[in-house]
């Protein structure tokens, strides 16, 4: 196993320091020091159930909450449902994103379905899914765009603030080419808020609620849960050996190899 | 909403189980997961890559109707956390693995499990399930 001694937050701040006495400025603003802020840090591993251990109630975040979609997105989400599972059941699944190496975005990359790492430099906060090398970026204290103005992308654009030990987190500017979470339907009016918090020094917990006036009903609330991982090395993932091809009817095949 | 609406909508709500990610790999319902089965062969290619790692592996057993089988395994990230090492696995290894063969009889499979020529054995990581033979 590797073993790494894990000294994020006083390294960083040791290079603020280091970079205010060598006179280099890092760039202006309310949030440039990290100076007091909670320490939410590390490697982070979605909390799936470890067999044979007893389960730790702040780890069960329970059945996801049914999305509040609108009778047409409920029918459309629910027809779509019902297409995956005929393709699944002939042995001919749908293509998901990873078969055409595309990263799963926001919200469904904070699955943390492969490790997370949170990095805080002043004035920001910075999110690294191991899945397809994913990065998002939280800007302190910066304001928000407003709805329709935001350039369209996989994550979005976040900005974020403290209050008190949560990490609030605003996100605007989701394509509607990315699949929603779980597939759900989505519009480019979706607005993700976050509140990322320790609940134990080595539990994090993301309570996000999706709004979207267009698609929801109103908002949708459901909670992630990481456990620390101690001294792991995130690993790089380069989509680069693609072998799951699909047909014209979308199911997915196997590319075997040639001899 | 519609009488059905609702059914379809009740329907769905047992859909969202919390132990199935997402991610969790509907791509997986390319294999038969009930017929696994056991071969005997010979590495011919290992591709360490993302998003799946491979075995070319060509049958030891000449008189069976497939002479090569394409079997995927998870990606690095979920070998390395149990137990894989980029080059465990070379050209010219004997293996012995447990698969679960493609539905449409085409020479691929899903590996459930790996029996190393030192007799190290490893599974294919926790979403690919286990072998259910041995």
């Amino acid at each position: 196993m590797r073993m790494k001694p894990a000294a994020p937050f006083t390294q960083v701040l040791s290079l603020s320091a280091a970079l205010a006495l060598s006179g280099v400025t890092t760039p202006a603003g309310a949030a440039d020091t990290i100076a007091g802020q909670p320490d939410i840090s590390g490697v982070w591993a979605h909390a799936f159930p470890r067999p044979g251990q007893p389960a730790d109630p702040r780890l069960d975040t329970g059945p996801l909450p049914s999305p509040p979609l609108k009778p047409a997105y409920m029918a459309e989400w629910t027809a779509l449902r019902a297409k995956q599972k005929a393709a699944d059941e002939r042995g001919e699944p749908t293509a998901g994103l990873e078969a055409r190496c595309l990263p799963d975005g926001m919200p469904s990359l904070m699955f943390a379905i492969y490790p997370l790492e949170v990095l805080q430099t002043p004035g920001r906060v910075t999110i690294i899914e191991e899945a397809f090398s994913q990065t998002r970026r939280v800007y302190l204290d910066e304001p928000q765009g407003k709805v329709g103005d935001v350039e369209p992308g996989y994550y979005g654009h976040s900005v974020g603030h403290w209050d008190g030990d949560a990490l609030v987190v605003d996100t605007l500017g989701l394509k509607e080419s990315v699949p929603g979470y779980r597939d759900i339907p989505h519009s480019d009016e979706e607005h993700i808020i976050e509140r990322i918090r320790l609940i134990d020094p080595d539990i994090l917990e993301d309570q996000m609620t999706v709004e979207d006036p267009k698609v929801l009903e109103r908002p949708w609330s459901f909670r992630f849960v990481y456990r620390r991982m101690k001294g792991y090395h995130m690993l790089e993932y380069v989509c680069e050996n693609n072998r799951e091809y699909t047909d014209q009817n979308g199911g997915t095949h196997l590319q075997l190899g040639s001899h | 909403m519609g009488r059905l609406g609702a059914v379809l909508a009740a329907a769905t709500v047992g859909l969202l189980a919390p132990a199935a990610p997402a991610l969790a790999h509907h791509s997986f319902a390319m294999y038969d997961n009930d017929h696994q089965i056991k071969l005997v062969g010979t590495v011919t290619r290992f591709q360490w890559t993302n998003p799946h790692v491979y075995i070319e592996l060509e049958n030891n057993d000449t008189s069976a109707k497939v002479a090569r089988w394409t079997i995927e395994c998870a990606n690095p990230g979920i070998l390395d956390r149990v137990g894989w090492k980029f080059n465990m696995i070379k050209p010219g290894d004997k293996l012995t693995v447990i698969v679960a063969p493609l539905r449409t009889g085409e020479p691929g499979a899903l590996l459930k499990q790996v029996t190393l020529p030192d007799g190290r054995v490893f599974g294919n990581g926790a979403p690919a399930g286990k072998a259910l033979i041995q």
